[in-house]
């Protein structure tokens, strides 16, 4: 049997929100939709992003694709964090001792630590970048890190009720 | 560079999508399909999947049902699976615990309700 959870966890669960979000016919579903969502466009805005810092859409100028690509995919994280609270509010117990849920938290985690990196230095190079420029090593290895662990926290998402 | 990108994700994509095609039946032996018939004895007619604890003849099972506004389309209200009710779930056991049955169907009030 799987280990018990920390009672911070069972009081969340067992809150009165706890149990307004299981007991509510759409609430549940209608998270797990824009959950969805959110991951739609995150992915495309990361792709879009890490894609660019690549050097695909060579024609472009760095700045004018990655830094609105940014804002978007920090909206859409901002959405799947919040729907992503709902969810884990209701079975906050069973999904925390779920491997598969640990691995996807700790590759966001990842993720984040990645971005942050790379957001430290990248728009001071981003300023002076002009189109059909390749962009330094540094950031193509990131934006490839950040394109595979983006892909393997999807997966992961999607793998939680397998698990 | 963005072809080549592009087939890799197609392939990815690929090995995953068998997995995902639906709410798939891994945890569960699927190979054998196992008959319940007891008592109600809890109702949490919550989501993601309403369940039950049924008390049958050789333990107290746990019943994993449908979410709930599927139950409710198909006419498995909160009162047709009330406690006290006698029930009949066909489905398969979980391979990690083996007192949880995910229902495929269930039979209340010479009702049969489809769970999938």
């Amino acid at each position: 049997m799987a280990l018990e959870a920390p009672a911070i966890l069972v009081a969340l669960e067992q809150s009165a929100l706890g149990t307004a979000i299981r007991q509510s016919v759409w609430i549940y579903p209608a998270a797990n939709t824009v959950h969805i969502l959110g991951l739609t466009l995150l992915a495309a805005s990361v792709a879009v992003m890490d894609l660019r810092l690549l050097g695909a859409f060579k024609e472009t100028v760095p700045a004018a694709v990655i830094v609105p690509a940014r804002r978007l995919a920090m909206l859409a994280l901002t959405i799947m964090v919040l729907t992503g609270l709902v969810l884990f509010t209701a079975e906050a117990t069973h999904v925390a001792m779920n491997p598969v849920f640990q691995i996807k938290m700790g590759l966001i985690g990842l993720a984040i630590l990645n971005a942050l990196v790379v957001q430290r230095t990248l728009p001071a190079v981003l300023i002076k970048s002009p189109a059909m420029t390749p962009l330094p090593t540094r950031f193509r290895i990131a934006a490839a890190i950040s394109l595979a662990i983006w892909f393997c926290v999807a997966a992961a998402g999607r793998l939680i009720a397998y698990f | 560079m963005l072809r080549r990108i592009g087939v890799a994700a197609a392939f990815l994509l690929a090995a995953l999508l068998p997995a995902s095609a639906h709410h798939g039946w891994g945890s569960y032996d699927a190979g054998k399909m196992v008959t319940v018939e007891g008592k109600i004895v809890t109702t949490r007619y919550e989501n993601p999947h309403v369940t039950l604890t049924v008390e049958a003849q050789d333990k107290t099972w746990t019943l994993t049902l449908a979410p709930v506004s599927r139950m409710r389309n198909r006419g498995a209200t909160e009162e047709l699976v009330a406690p006290g009710k006698v029930i009949t779930a066909v489905g398969y056991v979980s391979t990690r615990d083996p007192d949880e049955l995910r229902a495929e169907r269930i039979t209340v009030d010479g009702k049969t309700i489809e769970m999938r």
